[in-house]
């Protein structure tokens, strides 16, 4: 699942790759930019986010739906100087600016900093709006790619992308097909978030973790479950999709482990789980240290509902793969994300649903 | 010493509001083994192949229609020139919508080019390509792809777009400011979606100043449907997905830049 940035490419293809950076540098550079070049992503953290989770685009969205694209793009550039209103990644986007301004000091030279590119299937005319509002904002985006329609995987690849959200879950699903960590973002009200401090939750079984452990629940029932994780309390769980996601965070507070600011690391993690403490929950623990991987909370809620919880941490983005769990979270202004992996799509509270008949 | 053959199987385009491209007959057809009559199919061949689809869908929108792709065959190679027949043959063969064919000596081919008002020289050779580029015809380099688009695809390099005039603007400059707006206007025959012909910017800028390459392209009446603004990222991730069929800059450019 961490395909995406190998550590050990080929050395004829590193220098090729080299000499392409240092040719693109040198065009950048003579472009005589004062804002601090993007980094190199395969040293970045790269995220990818869309046009609609980025800034508020209901009514925009509307219009599509209802007269179709021509009249959607002539809205957007009739109106491209108005900017957006920021959506439901946007905090989510400010928490990653501020990590990056805190590593900058730390470390002025290195390319070790997230990487954030709109990455949209809108028409380049409205990007035109995307650009001016983002301006606007003042947010460190300078990678684009807007797609005009065509699928974003290809380019997902492209950037190297460590995590991509959007409010598209085919395109989600694909992304996740491929490999790549990706997860779909629902809107919700939320109270303000930290400034200060990036908080990101996960769930355990099939977002950091696979699926193995949940299709026991479902197929066998919670005490099979139960005698089997403490049977295989020692085995690690296979990932799942987002652990390489964990695992790029993890690199990056170790930064600042390094330079004694452990106490005021700006990056926190969580895992909020419904397995308990006592019986299932030794095996997740065990598993990330066999992968050699920190977080900083761990929640064990033996079944209880995340909601409340989930509202003390106030995360900017919760990873769950369970609409039920998402539902639950947004209801209570938790800003969730929705990854499609694994046997909980197939289920909601605990019944078999009804597949549709997947679109050619 | 020059010498132009018309098609007589085409009919002539217009020659006031045609767009002529000037392809390579080396870029378009293969040197097969020499008992056969027709070459074999060469790089450009898919290119041809969508030049001619936006012209029939332009033609159907408006039979009317006289903003067309004017292709004209540009032999420079002395081999291949004493096969006319054999490239007249297989444009023929292959039902190609060639309107004239030319043949010229290698130090008389820009001269052809001018004689023809070609507005885009398309080659798969290095060093023609720039040398017509350095006498003001905008140029661009062929390059095999793999799986090439049905779409007609057009990448413009942005940091060209922006760069401000200092001084006279090259003559080079000068054409790809008229062939983009002509090309921006046959893209407006069409709608956004289901068009045969896509217009693709890429620029090594960042946000805020690939925004003011979307504003003039559209000045000068050139819609672009996508945008890739790399912040100093190399290209080639980038072309290898959007697959244009040829990418053009400021005078010259090739898709391996």
């Amino acid at each position: 699942m961490c395909e995406v940035k190998p550590n050990n490419s080929a050395p004829t293809e590193d220098s090729g790759a080299e000499r392409d950076w240092a040719a693109a540098k040198a065009v950048f550079d003579s472009l005589k930019t004062n804002k601090p070049r993007p980094p190199k992503p395969q040293y970045a953290v790269t995220i990818a986010v869309s046009s609609r989770t980025l800034f508020d685009m209901v009514a925009e969205r509307k219009i599509y739906e209802d007269q179709g694209l021509e009249k959607y793009v002539a809205y957007q550039v009739e109106h491209e100087s108005d900017p957006l209103l920021p959506g439901v990644a946007f905090p989510f986007v400010k928490a990653l600016m501020n990590v990056n301004s805190r590593l900058r000091k730390l470390y002025p030279d290195s390319e070790e900093l997230f990487d954030i590119v709109l990455m949209t299937n809108n028409h380049a005319q409205v990007g035109v709006r995307l650009i001016n509002s983002i301006n606007h904002y003042d947010l460190t985006i300078e990678r684009f790619c807007m797609t005009g329609g065509k699928s974003p995987i290809g380019y997902l690849k492209a950037y190297m992308t460590n995590l991509y959200l959007s409010k598209d879950s085919e395109k989600v699903t694909e992304a996740i097909e491929e490999g790549i960590a990706a997860a779909t973002m629902f809107m919700t009200q939320t109270e303000t978030l930290s400034e200060t401090q990036l908080r990101v939750a996960f769930d355990g079984d099939a977002v950091l973790f696979s699926d193995e452990s949940e299709i026991i629940v479902k197929e066998h029932g919670l005490d099979t479950f139960f005698e089997h994780e403490k049977q295989f309390e020692n085995k690690p769980l296979a990932q799942g999709p987002l652990k390489c996601f964990l695992e790029a965070l993890g690199k990056l507070q170790r930064k600042f482990y390094a330079k004694n600011e452990r106490m005021n690391c700006p990056i926190r993690t969580y895992l909020v789980t419904a397995r308990s403490a006592a019986s299932s929950g030794a095996r997740v623990l065990k598993t990330l240290r066999s992968w050699g991987l920190e977080i900083d909370e761990a929640l064990f809620l033996a079944g209880a509902p995340k909601g409340p919880l989930l509202q003390k941490i106030k995360p900017h983005i919760y990873f769950d793969d369970q609409m039920f769990h998402i539902q639950g979270a947004n209801e209570m202004g938790t800003i969730s994300a929705h990854v499609p992996y694994g046997i909980g799509q197939k289920y909601h509270k605990g019944k078999l649903i009804e597949q549709p008949a997947k679109k050619e | 010493m020059v010498s132009t053959i018309q098609n007589t199987d085409v009919k002539q385009k217009d020659a006031d509001r045609a767009v002529v491209v000037a392809v390579t007959s080396r870029a378009v057809f293969e040197s097969g083994a020499d008992g056969d009559d027709v070459y074999g199919m060469g790089v450009a061949f898919p290119l041809l192949q969508a030049l001619q689809r936006v012209n029939k869908r332009l033609l159907e929108e408006n039979p009317a229609e006289s903003l067309l792709f004017d292709v004209v065959l540009i032999t420079t190679d002395s081999q291949q020139q004493q096969q006319s027949c054999r490239i007249i043959s297989s444009t023929r063969h292959y039902g190609l919508e060639v309107s004239r064919f030319c043949f010229s000596s290698e130090e008389d081919f820009v001269e052809s080019l001018q004689k023809n008002n070609v507005q885009l020289f398309l080659s798969t050779d290095s060093n023609e390509a720039p040398q017509a580029s350095q006498k003001g015809v905008l140029s661009a380099l062929l390059d095999r792809q793999e799986a090439p688009s049905e779409q007609l695809r057009v990448m413009f390099c942005g940091d060209a777009v922006n760069r401000p005039d200092a001084g006279p603007m090259p003559a080079s400059r000068q054409a790809a400011q008229n062939f983009s707006a002509q090309l921006g206007e046959m893209r407006q025959r069409f709608g956004m979606s289901d068009s045969p012909l896509r217009i693709v910017l890429v620029t090594s800028h960042g946000g805020r100043e690939s925004c003011g390459a979307l504003r003039t392209l559209r000045s000068h009446g050139v819609n672009v449907d996508e945008a890739y603004c790399l912040a100093g990222a190399p290209r080639s991730p980038i072309l290898s997905v959007v697959r244009p069929h040829f990418l053009l800059s400021d005078g010259f450019s090739g898709l391996e830049d």
